[in-house]
């Protein structure tokens, strides 16, 4: 991955770390139009695309804060991957009839092809660990987030009033919970998580 | 796994286990798959749990100013309609200047005709009390336009006076304004040659009589010859502008 060539709409997936206006503005005036008519087309609405490249973006934008996201192909055949794949998860989901899709003859390269799949892998196991820290109690968010948060377990103990032995004790419970709901789930093996 | 498990993986990961302790946890990943796969899994939830928090408030800014960004342009898809309508008055105000404007630039950019610059003075040639009948006729044939009738009676005072250069210049533009430019340009040159008052006027005609037979480039060039000193320069220039 190091040793291919960073391609120039780098910028587009820079922009959006750096929460750059322009350039998530460009990212709209340039690339959702395809988006929005490949969703009307097939069996969705404006609303539905909105919230399609919204979501899009958003692991786009996680994906490259947790790890070097580094593009190697068109922002546009990588978007355009991405989005198509989230629609048809979201057409799955929602109906059980056999969904016929208007292919569209895209140029697409392997590179984007392969990049986009490992985003959409990341934005899936994303959302799985966002549902199961929601299933945790709330004296686990709290201690977790404070822990993560001030960092310093002296003073997290202060903070909620217990010891410090019990802060510690705690967090690695906390923590075995999320991985216990994580493992459990069905969707565990099926994201290689 | 057990809850001293996951406290065993925080140790761990700490770096606070005993070398046996550390030892013995490394034997067990490397040969209890179960352990193992809950180990990363724990790692990963860390590292992820580390990450959520410490970026919260990025995230949660990037997520707004994206929300506000994908409404805008959503709703810029339907457009609100803005129409501005004018009260009948507007309509007549925006009316009346498209014409004037129109007026003025028709001005400006029309070619120019003879009918624009042929206009002509009353002309005078009977002296008070006097009882010359054909000069009489021609003057009052001439300023009413009756130019057949005056080109006739200029003929014949020619024909008594043949070097009046005055008689000349009115023949000749009663010539003009029957198309008999040959003639009439004739007359003007013998005046515009000589040295008497019609000299400039002559020229002017002639420009005029050039005007009238759409030959532009002769009567731009006579134009320029008349000069700033003569009565019908204003006129001349004015021509050589639209020209």
């Amino acid at each position: 991955m190091s040793e291919k060539k960073i391609h120039v709409d780098q910028k587009y997936i820079d922009g959006l770390l750096q929460n750059n206006s322009f350039i998530i503005q460009a990212i709209y005036d340039k690339f959702a139009p395809k988006v929005i008519n490949y969703i009307k087309k097939n069996g969705g609405d404006s609303d539905k695309a909105q919230d399609v490249i919204q979501e899009t973006l958003v692991t786009i934008y996680n994906q490259a804060s947790q790890k070097k996201l580094q593009l190697t192909c068109p922002f546009d055949a990588y978007f355009f991957l991405l989005c198509k794949r989230k629609w048809l998860n979201e057409l799955k989901k929602n109906t059980h009839n056999e969904v016929t899709i208007n292919d569209e003859v895209l140029s697409i390269d392997d590179d984007a092809i392969e990049l986009s799949f490992e985003t959409s892998l990341f934005g899936e196991k994303q959302t799985l660990f966002n549902e199961m820290f929601q299933k945790l109690g709330t004296a686990c968010k709290d201690l977790l987030k404070a822990t993560f948060k001030i960092k310093s377990m002296e003073e997290v103990a202060n903070s909620l009033n217990v010891s410090y032995a019990y802060a510690r004790k705690k967090k690695s419970l906390c923590i075995g919970k999320l991985t216990q709901l994580v493992q459990e789930s069905p969707k565990f093996n099926q994201l290689k998580y | 796994m057990k809850d001293q498990d996951y406290i065993l993986f925080e140790e761990f990961l700490s770096g606070n286990l005993s070398k046996d302790a550390n030892n013995s946890f490394e034997n067990s990943l490397k040969n209890e798959d179960d352990f193992k796969q809950a180990f990363e899994t724990y790692k990963k939830l860390s590292r992820l749990l580390a990450h959520k928090f410490e970026n919260e408030d990025k995230q949660a800014s990037f997520q707004t100013n994206l929300k506000n960004i994908s409404d805008t342009y959503f709703n810029k898809k339907e457009p609100t309609k803005k129409v501005i309508r004018f009260k009948p008055w507007q309509y007549a105000m925006a009316a009346s200047i498209a014409i004037f404007i129109g007026i003025y630039w028709y001005s400006l950019f029309s070619i120019p005709t003879y009918g624009d610059f042929a206009n002509f003075n009353e002309i005078s040639l009977t002296v008070r009390g006097g009882e010359n009948e054909l000069l009489t006729k021609a003057e009052n044939s001439f300023n009413n336009k009756n130019f057949t009738e005056a080109e006739t009676y200029f003929t014949q005072l020619l024909s008594i006076e043949s070097e009046n250069q005055e008689f000349k210049l009115y023949k000749a533009i009663s010539g003009i304004e029957l198309n008999k430019f040959t003639e009439a340009e004739v007359l003007l040159k013998q005046i515009s040659k000589g040295n008497s008052v019609f000299k400039s006027s002559a020229n002017w005609y002639l420009a005029l009589s050039k005007l009238k037979q759409k030959d532009y480039k002769t009567c731009s060039e006579i134009l320029k010859r008349i000069p700033s000193d003569a009565g019908d320069y204003k006129n001349a220039q004015k021509l050589l502008k639209k020209l």
